[in-house]
């Protein structure tokens, strides 16, 4: 696309921009080092992702800031208004990623001491690989202004959402044959619905670059298949019920 | 709301919500040798504000011309094609040009107040109509300038002359004198430009209060007015119509990438 003939604006858009890009950066290392910081146990890697979070917060104020400072300045229209709407609401998105990633991240340090199944922190740590696709697939395909790319991920969230269907069915099991675990799975419950809703911002940023690139809203009905909300798993016989 | 564009190729220009009022077909436009206007299609919709948008040059003004065929005060300035206000061709040699005046008015970009009063300067063109008696000329001179939105303003200095208005003002007072004559049709050839804010935020309302029982078009290089007072926007680029759709599309989403730039103020 051209250069604008005031090439402050062009500033302004590639400063809205790097911002975006440098939240991707810092969400990506939250969600990744949270999910880490569970599978070893790691009070210490949880703590920074806690930390950490206070930055994103600040940039998504930034992002706000600017887009409003640019729409009062520069009366943007067309391409120019959709990116600046685009970008605060891929900063908000971000944030919540973020959000998410810390509070894994308070729940390994309340999990400290607990022995983990190896099987159902293996799950969460597949679901947290996927989500982290995601959200870097969907970041390179707002940086590329890449519909095709921002569809794949689009269509690509039911997978986590099976993931965390079958997690939960396995972590209430785990909890019925085992009351000690109660505490622990009720926990990791959590962390895998955190990053099933992470997956879920990395489709919302789908939708938004389809409307930046396109100016229009991404049709159909979304792939949705996190039926967790209607598991009922029965307790196995011989197990009381209260 | 109808987001299809409108299809300037084909005849005919379908696509405005309101009925059309004025339609254009294969209209060019020459001043002398030079083509100022190049097969220009489209439809202006009734009761609706139609914004024209396009770089200096582009041919704007000169469409806008068409309409009450002021250009015909000039020599060496002709215009083919066919343009129907309420399928009446304007443009033939038959067509009596001071009725078709009275039913186009226009508002420039500068006010152009008579040297007179300001009472005068909206009666003056009823004066010309022997079939008005005095009371009728008082009477429509009042509810001309009430509609202008000039009328508690000025009402207690009818006889002061018009050149002693604001800028606002007086380019009101310029409405308010087309408005007297009862026209269909407004045009508006960047009625603001030279206004201050305030001013031109009082035009813009009275443009939209006017819409209720007048065409309007209005040609402006004012990108967020047109978005702001308009419902269709047409955007011309070296004497074509590009692209002319709902504002809300043309400002939000355009399909042509010419219409992209010039709005974003990537060219022009």
């Amino acid at each position: 696309m051209p250069n604008h003939i005031v090439t402050d604006f062009d500033a302004d858009l590639g400063g809205l921009r790097h911002a975006i890009a440098e939240m991707g950066g810092i969400a990506e290392k939250m969600l990744a080092d949270s999910t880490t910081a569970l599978v070893r146990d790691d009070a210490t890697l949880a703590q920074s992702v806690i930390e950490s979070d206070s930055r994103l917060d600040a940039l998504q104020r930034d992002v706000e800031e600017r887009g409003i400072l640019i729409i009062a300045r520069r009366q943007p229209l067309a391409v120019d208004l959709r990116a600046i709407v685009s970008a605060m609401r891929i900063a908000g998105d971000l944030e919540r990623a973020g959000d998410l990633a810390k509070n894994t991240a308070k729940r390994v340090l309340a999990m400290t001491g607990h022995t983990h199944p190896r099987r159902v922190v293996a799950g969460v740590r597949h679901m947290s690989e996927l989500a982290a696709r995601q959200l870097k697939d969907v970041l390179d395909a707002y940086v590329a202004d890449d519909v095709e790319a921002a569809k794949v991920v689009w269509s690509r969230d039911g997978e986590i959402d099976a993931l965390n269907n079958s997690l939960f069915r396995e972590l209430l099991t785990y909890m019925m044959e085992d009351a000690r675990s109660i505490s622990f799975c009720a926990h990791l419950l959590f962390c895998a619905k955190n990053l099933e809703r992470i997956g879920d911002h990395a489709t919302n940023i789908a939708e938004t670059v389809h409307y930046l690139v396109t100016g229009e809203a991404l049709d159909g009905e979304r792939p949705k298949d996190d039926r967790s909300s209607f598991a009922i798993i029965e307790a196995p016989a011989g197990v009381e019920r209260a | 709301m109808n987001l299809q564009p409108l299809a300037i190729e084909a005849t005919p220009a379908s696509g405005t919500a309101a009925a059309p009022r004025i339609v254009v077909r294969d209209l060019d436009f020459f001043y002398g040798d030079s083509r100022a206007l190049k097969g220009i299609n489209l439809d202006i919709g009734d009761r609706e504000v139609t914004a024209l948008v396009g770089p200096s040059g582009c041919g704007k003004s000169t469409l806008l011309r068409t309409f009450n065929r002021i250009y015909s005060l000039y020599p060496g300035q002709r215009a083919t094609g066919s343009v129907r206000l309420d399928g009446r061709e304007i443009l033939g040699p038959d067509i009596d040009v001071n009725e078709l005046r009275a039913r186009v008015g226009m508002v420039f970009q500068k006010p152009t107040p008579f040297p007179m009063s300001i009472y005068d300067n909206v009666a003056f063109g009823l004066r010309l109509d022997r079939r008005l008696c005095a009371a009728d000329i008082e009477e429509r001179t009042e509810q001309a300038l009430r509609k202008a939105a000039l009328w508690d303003e000025v009402k207690d200095k009818l006889k002061a002359p018009g050149l002693s208005l604001s800028g606002g003002q007086q380019q009101r007072l310029c409405i308010a004198r087309a408005i007297a004559l009862r026209p269909q049709v407004i045009l508006f050839d960047e009625p603001t430009s030279a206004l201050d804010p305030i001013s031109t935020a009082r035009i813009e309302e009275l443009i939209g209060e006017l819409r209720r029982d007048y065409t309007i078009v209005i040609v402006t290089h004012n990108m967020q007015q047109a978005a702001r007072i308009s419902q269709r926007t047409a955007f011309m680029y070296l004497g074509e119509v590009v692209e002319a759709g709902p504002t809300s599309r043309i400002f939000m989403n355009p399909t042509d990438r010419r219409t992209q730039d010039y709005v974003t103020g990537r060219f022009g």
